[in-house]
């Protein structure tokens, strides 16, 4: 980034799009926006560690849904539900905004300071006892426009089975895929988050990726 | 490419939201969890086709 107002240029940008595959009939989301890059981050971070409230907003925009995501592959749902593991998100940002004022850049990625963070507040919702606290839905107040019964069930199925096989790789791998693919962090910042080095993951994630797609191929045999 | 760049470049892709190979049950294992905890994805169906 170089100058002018943060909101110019730090903004991620969305891509709208879908990806389908009639074949085997899956119908992904539309994809991902795309991160800002590395450097944007660093400038935007170092911004907002001085208390620029617009380079906070934008940090927490751009970071927020990479949390989610890994909270929610993490805690999974509870009675159908995201919201202990947005609760626990909601946490983290609070945390990451808390240690702001403190937070030295030592030339590590931003989001794995972040991803730390996330990683133990996650252990502790997995150690308290809140999961065994059940929200209730709240009612509507209109139409639900989201997907009917059957394909709801059918998402529900095909989702606890990626989790089910997931939870049978060895933590570390499980982690490690996670932060990669549902957190999109990078080789480095990942390394960063788990003590390894990049090389050291992509020989990990190989490995990982590997032993996962063994063992959907042998529950489909 | 070696087997662990190319295992990289998937992941990255798969990061993205993308299913570059629909074929490979790993990638679409974690495309589906990917789908699931998109904060967004509430109102768009992951449905196999009928």
């Amino acid at each position: 980034m170089t100058t002018g107002p943060i909101s110019a240029g730090i903004m991620p940008i969305v891509s709208e799009g879908s990806v389908a595959d009639a074949k085997i009939g899956v119908r992904l989301a539309s994809r991902l926006p795309a991160r800002t890059d590395d450097s944007d981050l660093r400038e935007l971070t170092s911004l907002a560690v001085q208390g620029d409230r617009s380079a906070i907003e934008s940090l927490l925009g751009e970071l927020r849904p990479m949390v989610v995501r890994y909270c929610r592959a993490r805690l999974g749902r509870v009675s159908g539900q995201y919201h202990i593991a947005d609760d626990v998100a909601q946490e983290v940002c609070i945390a990451v905004l808390s240690a702001l004022p403190r937070y030295r850049d030592m030339g590590r990625p931003f989001a794995s300071f972040v991803f730390g963070i996330a990683s133990h507040k996650v252990a502790d919702a997995l150690r308290s006892s809140v999961r065994s606290a059940v929200p209730t839905q709240d009612l509507p107040d209109g139409p639900d426009d989201g997907p009917g019964p059957e394909e709801t069930v059918v998402r529900y199925i095909e989702v606890e089975y990626a989790r089910r096989l997931l939870a049978r790789l060895p933590d570390n791998q499980r982690e490690l895929l996670l932060l990669r693919v549902v957190s999109g962090l990078s080789a480095e910042e990942t390394g960063n988050v788990l003590g390894m080095s990049p090389g050291a993951v992509r020989v990990a994630q190989h490995r990982a990726l590997a032993r996962l797609r063994q063992m959907a191929e042998l529950e489909s045999a | 490419m070696t087997p662990e760049e190319q295992t990289d470049a998937l992941l990255d892709v798969l990061a993205r939201g993308e299913l570059p190979d629909s074929r490979d049950p790993a990638a679409r294992l974690l495309a589906v969890l990917l789908d699931d905890v998109d904060q967004r994805r509430s109102s768009v169906s992951m449905t196999p086709s009928t």
